[in-house]
């Protein structure tokens, strides 16, 4: 990698200052001019050839301030052109950041911004391919998370550009559904980490029976188990980013824990802020629904969990 | 790059299908058996290259990369061998802390006898100073040469067999307690030196508590100078606390195919719930793994913090818990019945509610996990420490 995982954090950072749910269309105009979606196709195709680790800094920026857009869904299409190979001119375009988007979900549910979308991919059984919009109908789907919009998509019988088919289709899918893995555990855990640094900035500034709430050890207890299981799944995450060898299994499993870190520490965030994180002027809300709402895309604890366990069973 | 480790793994594997000991678990029923099989698994591992992997290049047997460390301690425990307990603390705790504070000399007469078969013992806690390790009183008065030292030590990991201890006293009581604390390296066979073991809830005696009655100390045998015992100490607990968890935590890793063949004994394979339970749990070692992979890298780099083994460490202890906790569960009513242990047999030997009780050796020992979370939460985040001021209710005390 031509740039460190840490320059990258470092402009990533700068990017995103802090301040929580950007501006959807500045944010997705930022994300396509620092040239991100195009981060991990190789040089040959145009792209900067940075690989998984690389998208997964970008994520987790995004998931860090709560960035609305189609950033992941953009992703898949991308690796997808890119897989396919001869189709330089679309790939460009996505590249570029003229959106094309995916299911997070399964078929065609769950579709990120497909109303602003030129093209929507859909994974088949053995058939891969890259639908134009004017052919689809789509219903908005609201979700209590207020920084996605999803849609459902119908394509009826529409066809479309055909990416792959057979062996190749069904490799590509397992290469896509790894893809979303990462990104969706990277938004997990910028997220968690953003919600930690709120709660812990909170305790030590709330004053209650005259001394911080940070002075508490049964309130500073659970911050440390929320730090420790997030480094844990950090690590997790790198070592599994950088491994090419890892399955979709293997990464769905890594999705699974860092939501589950996501959600815990989203929740605690909550309790912990007390009676202002029940509020919606306040954002620990943020974080839980788009916590929640990350643990069930691209297939749940549940799905990974058993597929790790049976997959262990073997080991 | 993993050419080299595939051909490490291989090798390792051939060696292990030779050198291995067969049916040990069986045998390592008494106390007796269980030294002999350490002792001379430990001289073979050494003689072979594979005791010390993760000590510096200079020395023999040392010089492996993490990578490399990985590899070997996967393969030892998906071979099932015996784990090093009697010589835990010597090739870790000792060896890391004269590594980084012995002299050249202390170095050179220590070390060598480590790989000889030496045992090294810790001697921190008292039975006054657990959590609050700095509050120790086994005082140390010096005499010309030599200090004389009086007190009790406890939790004292094998320190009924060993032979050397890793000795932190009282030299002062003046100022902050940790000041006045001092390291020394106490020969265990001196005279007033009394070792009894402990006998721990899962049957096991792998503590002492040592009785100090008038000890000489030379002078020559301290680590650091007088009244930096603190400094020293903390290098002999970051020790336990990050490194010795790459190598556990891989084992645990190795560990994993006990759960399955579990599972598929008491016929639960397809059953959802208890596969959910065990990925769940797989992941967990992964992190854990992971984790403490990350902390042995940046300490290799210079960029370790305050705190950062302590996360290894909880993060460890727990998971173990569940492993062993898992294990329990399916285990069923099987597990209940007791069975005998096998001395020396790891975390997890499939003993499982010996290995269950066993787990709260790493939730308790070497600092206990709330120890370890107010170290994250105080300095590693940074939070306020606890005030100092307190009262007790009347008729408490």
């Amino acid at each position: 990698m031509s740039m460190t995982r840490a320059e990258l954090q470092d402009a990533a950072a700068k990017a995103f200052d802090g301040n929580l749910t950007p501006d959807a269309a500045h944010s997705w105009n930022l994300i396509a001019d620092m040239g991100w979606l195009m981060m991990a196709v190789p040089e040959e195709q145009g792209g900067l050839g940075l690989g998984r680790a690389a998208a997964g800094v970008i994520h987790q920026a995004l998931g860090r301030t709560l960035v609305a857009g189609p950033a992941i869904a953009q992703m898949l299409v991308i690796e997808a052109l890119s897989a396919a190979g001869g189709q330089d001119e679309l790939l460009g375009r996505a590249m570029a950041g003229e959106v094309m988007t995916a299911s997070l979900a399964d078929g065609l549910s769950a579709v990120p911004d497909a109303d602003r979308a030129s093209h929507v991919l859909q994974v088949e059984a053995g058939i891969i391919s890259l639908l134009p919009v004017g052919d689809l109908a789509f219903t908005a789907r609201t979700t209590w998370d207020g920084t996605r919009r999803l849609f459902d998509v119908d394509a009826g019988d529409a066809a479309g550009i055909v990416l792959a088919t057979g062996d190749a289709a069904t490799a590509l899918a397992s290469r896509l559904s790894a893809l979303r893995s990462v990104a969706l555990a990277a938004d997990c855990l910028g997220g968690a980490d953003a919600a930690l640094a709120m709660s812990i900035d909170y305790l030590e500034t709330r004053r209650q029976f005259d001394r911080p709430l940070a002075l508490f050890q049964a309130l500073k207890h659970r911050v440390a188990d929320m730090k420790t299981a997030l480094v844990a799944a950090e690590a997790l995450f790198w070592a599994r980013a950088s491994d090419t060898a890892a399955d979709a299994v293997t990464m769905g499993a890594m999705k699974a824990h860092a939501a589950g870190v996501y959600r815990l520490i989203a929740e605690e965030a909550i309790q912990l802020h007390g009676g202002i994180g029940l509020t919606m002027e306040h954002p620990c809300h943020l974080f839980l629904k788009r916590a929640t709402l990350n643990a069930v895309l691209g297939g749940d604890g549940d799905h990974w969990e058993e597929a790790r366990g049976r997959q262990a069973m073997t080991a | 790059m993993s050419e080299a480790l595939d051909s490490l793994r291989q090798e390792v594997r051939d060696w292990l299908a030779i050198h291995a000991p067969k049916d040990w678990r069986g045998q390592s029923t008494s106390e007796a058996a269980f030294l002999e099989l350490q002792r001379s698994w430990f001289a073979t591992l050494a003689k072979a290259g594979y005791a010390v992997p993760h000590w510096p290049e200079n020395w023999p047997g040392g010089g492996r990369s993490l990578a490399q460390q990985k590899v070997i301690y996967e393969e030892f425990a998906r071979a099932d061998t015996p784990r090093l307990l009697l010589s835990f603390m010597s090739t870790y705790h000792a060896a890391s802390t004269l590594f980084e504070w012995g002299s050249e000399e202390q170095k050179q007469r220590y070390i060598p006898r480590i790989l000889e078969g030496e045992i090294w013992c810790q001697g921190f806690s008292e039975p006054g100073a657990g959590s609050d390790l700095a509050a120790l009183r086994t005082r140390a008065e010096r005499k010309g040469d030599v200090y004389v030292v009086n007190g009790q030590k406890l939790w004292s990991t094998m320190g009924q067999f060993a032979d050397q201890c890793l000795l932190l006293v009282r030299t002062s009581s003046e100022g902050v307690k940790q000041a006045g604390l001092t390291y020394l390296l106490l020969d265990l066979k001196a005279p007033g030196v009394t070792a009894r073991p402990i006998h721990q809830i899962h049957g096991d005696e792998e503590f002492a508590e040592i009785f100090l009655d008038n000890v000489e100390i030379p002078v020559a045998d301290r680590l650091g100078e007088e009244g930096q015992g603190w400094a020293v100490a903390q290098s002999t607990l970051s020790s336990e606390r990050g490194l010795t968890l790459l190598e556990l935590s891989a084992r645990m890793r190795g560990a994993l195919w006990r759960i399955g063949d579990l599972i598929r004994a008491n016929g639960r394979g397809e059953d959802a719930g208890v596969l959910r339970d065990f990925g769940r749990l797989a992941s967990k070692v992964d992190a854990t793994c992971a984790v403490a992979d990350q902390f042995l890298a940046n300490r290799i780099a210079g960029e370790e913090r305050v705190g950062d083994a302590s996360i290894v460490k909880l993060a460890y202890s727990r998971t173990l818990r569940e492993f062993t906790s898992l294990g329990l569960r399916i285990g069923g009513l099987e597990a209940q019945y007791h069975a005998p242990i096998t001395f020396g047999g790891g975390m997890e030997t499939g003993n499982w509610m010996a290995d269950f009780m066993n787990s709260y050796a790493w939730t308790i020992a070497g600092g206990s996990d709330e120890v370890q979370r107010n170290i994250i939460a105080e300095r590693l985040l940074g939070m306020p420490r606890e005030p100092k001021n307190w009262f007790v209710k009347e008729g408490a005390a």
